[in-house]
């Protein structure tokens, strides 16, 4: 059996250690965790009892021996997997800037434009690298509104870590405020920092 | 080697607040004073004592310090009397004059490192138009420093935690982290950008959080320091009897904070912070507890917790992005009072 030896750290070195040792052991295998602090013992058996892990414990002379049962898909692997995917940017980023102005692609028929922009918003997120930010102003507000057939898309890509920044003026123009699913506010003063300080603009 | 004033400290900051459950048992055995003139006082826990002078007047005092939570001694200084001064900017006041709180092994340490941080002390102090015009220093191992603060607000101004209305959206001026931060300092885990911009925003004065603030009429407010989001969160909620629901993956972190979490990087006062709240926590079981660690995160001078009525929730937010706190987002709204007081979603 594996021994986790953190006689002599105090939090959060303990934990770190633990949450290593679960990610190398395999499913179901057992291994020891040791510490000589009390504080530190608490703090670890209630990060086990908050992730359902399943442990032991036997205590001689102020040193605990914590042994702990890697358990199958319910545990902290699962959870940290899943809100890596859903929350946390990990998905390469450039440094390029997608503009929107207007809620369609081009400046044709409109039919034809909404069924454009649809597929480019799909097709930014099969990108290799994606936007480190895109801004939308005047009618590209509408995008980021309950409306939007491609919001859940543009929803998609803020998970994936692309910042996410809409005029705030253009949303109060059109009244649009109650109705914005996504993303922050932003003002022209931030969204020309950002089109002045990106590698490349790009307008659809 | 350069000295460094972490060598010397095993928890920094806010993270040094002994755990907030203690401290409401300590303080329930003594009375709470009577005077009519005291307008805010412990009961509601808020984040300053406010005393009335007269009907355009009222004093806002506060005392904070801590041990250091940087290397540098100037920077200490400077981190000490932003987080004393915040206290007043929360409670719609002006800090207006201070006295400097040392202890100091002046055996042990040189001069030199003592005056560094009297000199940021007095420098953030002269930044935020606040006069020190005294102290006190005692002789101690590990050094700490602070100010007590007294402040200026009109009595009928007073921003109060007990201020949170059914209705009102949550914002939030600065991003939280700085605990794990500087936890993952000591291990060599953070990173240098990180420590950069957690030192940046404890350095940074609530001042013009609590301008806009002010100028939005808001009444309910608070700062967040060492009892984390989610204790400072509680405490306003208790303080105005309504429940409040924070919405974590809102809540704007520092850099890498997330990763430095799931990594196990949980300092222990994080595990004190959820002991104090757990009992009025209702937690979605799809939570992720990492966020829900995120939230338990003692801060050093963090920023500003704000109740604004929703209608006025996108103005507030454009200015305080245009004003510079960039990273203040909306993270919650405030219900009637439900079962639990706080409600923690994804």
């Amino acid at each position: 059996m594996k021994t986790v030896d953190t006689r002599g750290q105090s939090c959060p070195a303990p934990i770190i250690a633990l949450k290593r040792a679960l990610k190398e052991v395999l499913e179901g295998e057992l291994f020891e965790l040791q510490t000589d602090n009390k504080v530190s013992f608490n703090n670890v058996s209630r990060f086990l009892d908050d992730n359902n892990i399943p442990y032991t414990v036997s205590e001689k002379g102020g040193l605990w021996s914590v042994i702990i049962t890697k358990g199958n898909r319910n545990t902290i692997q699962l959870k940290s997997e899943l809100s890596t995917r859903d929350i946390v940017p990990h998905f390469s980023k450039g440094n390029f800037v997608i503009a929107f102005s207007s809620d369609i692609m081009g400046d044709g028929d409109r039919t034809l434009g909404q069924i454009l922009i649809e597929n480019f918003i799909k097709s930014v997120k099969d990108l290799d690298i994606l936007p480190g930010k895109m801004v939308f102003y005047n009618r590209g507000v509408y995008l980021g509104s309950e409306s939007s057939p491609i919001v859940e898309h543009i929803s998609d890509l803020e998970k994936m870590g692309v910042e996410i920044l809409l005029c705030s003026t253009c949303i109060d123009h059109y009244s649009l405020s109650q109705n914005i699913k996504v993303g922050k506010l932003s003002n022209m003063y931030e969204i020309v920092q950002i089109m002045a300080s990106a590698g490349n603009v790009i307008k659809p | 080697m350069k000295f460094g004033l972490l060598q010397l400290v095993e928890s920094g900051g806010c993270s040094s607040k002994i755990s907030p459950r203690e401290l409401q048992e300590i303080l329930s055995f003594l009375p709470v004073p009577e005077d009519p003139n005291i307008l805010v006082s412990i009961d509601t826990h808020d984040d300053a004592g406010v005393y009335k002078i007269n009907d355009d007047l009222a004093l806002v005092v506060t005392v904070d310090f801590f041990p250091p939570v940087c290397n540098d001694p100037y920077e200490f200084g400077q981190i000490a009397a932003a987080n004393a001064m915040s206290d007043v900017y929360a409670m719609g006041g002006i800090p207006v004059v201070a006295l400097n709180i040392m202890m100091f092994p002046s055996s042990e340490l040189p001069m030199g490192v003592y005056t560094s941080i009297l000199k940021g002390g007095f420098d953030k102090a002269a930044e935020a138009g606040m006069k020190i015009i005294g102290g006190h220093t005692i002789n101690d191992a590990t050094p700490k420093y602070g100010l007590a603060v007294a402040g200026y607000v009109h009595p009928l101004k007073i921003v109060t935690n007990a201020g949170a209305r059914p209705g009102d959206s949550l914002v939030l001026t600065k991003p939280v982290g700085t605990g794990i931060i500087l936890a993952g300092q000591r291990l060599g885990i953070s990173s240098e950008p990180d420590i950069q911009k957690a030192l940046e925003l404890m350095k940074l004065l609530n001042k013009s959080g609590a301008e806009i603030m002010n100028s939005f009429g808001i009444k309910g407010a608070t700062d967040i320091t060492g009892f984390g989001l989610a204790g400072h969160t509680l405490k306003m909620a208790k303080a105005s009897n309504v429940s409040i629901t924070l919405k974590l993956s809102k809540v704007p972190v520092i850099g890498d904070t997330y990763h430095l979490v799931d990594e196990g990087c949980i300092p222990g006062a994080s595990f004190r912070n959820l002991d104090f709240v757990e009992s009025d926590l209702s937690v979605n079981p799809s939570l992720d507890y990492n966020l829900k660690m995120i939230a338990m995160d003692a801060q050093t001078s963090g920023g500003l917790l704000l109740c604004v009525p929703v209608e006025n929730k996108n103005s507030l937010l454009e200015k305080l992005h245009s004003e510079g706190l960039r990273d203040s987002a909306e993270i919650g709204y405030v219900t009637e009072k439900r079962e639990k007081f706080i409600i923690l979603e994804q």
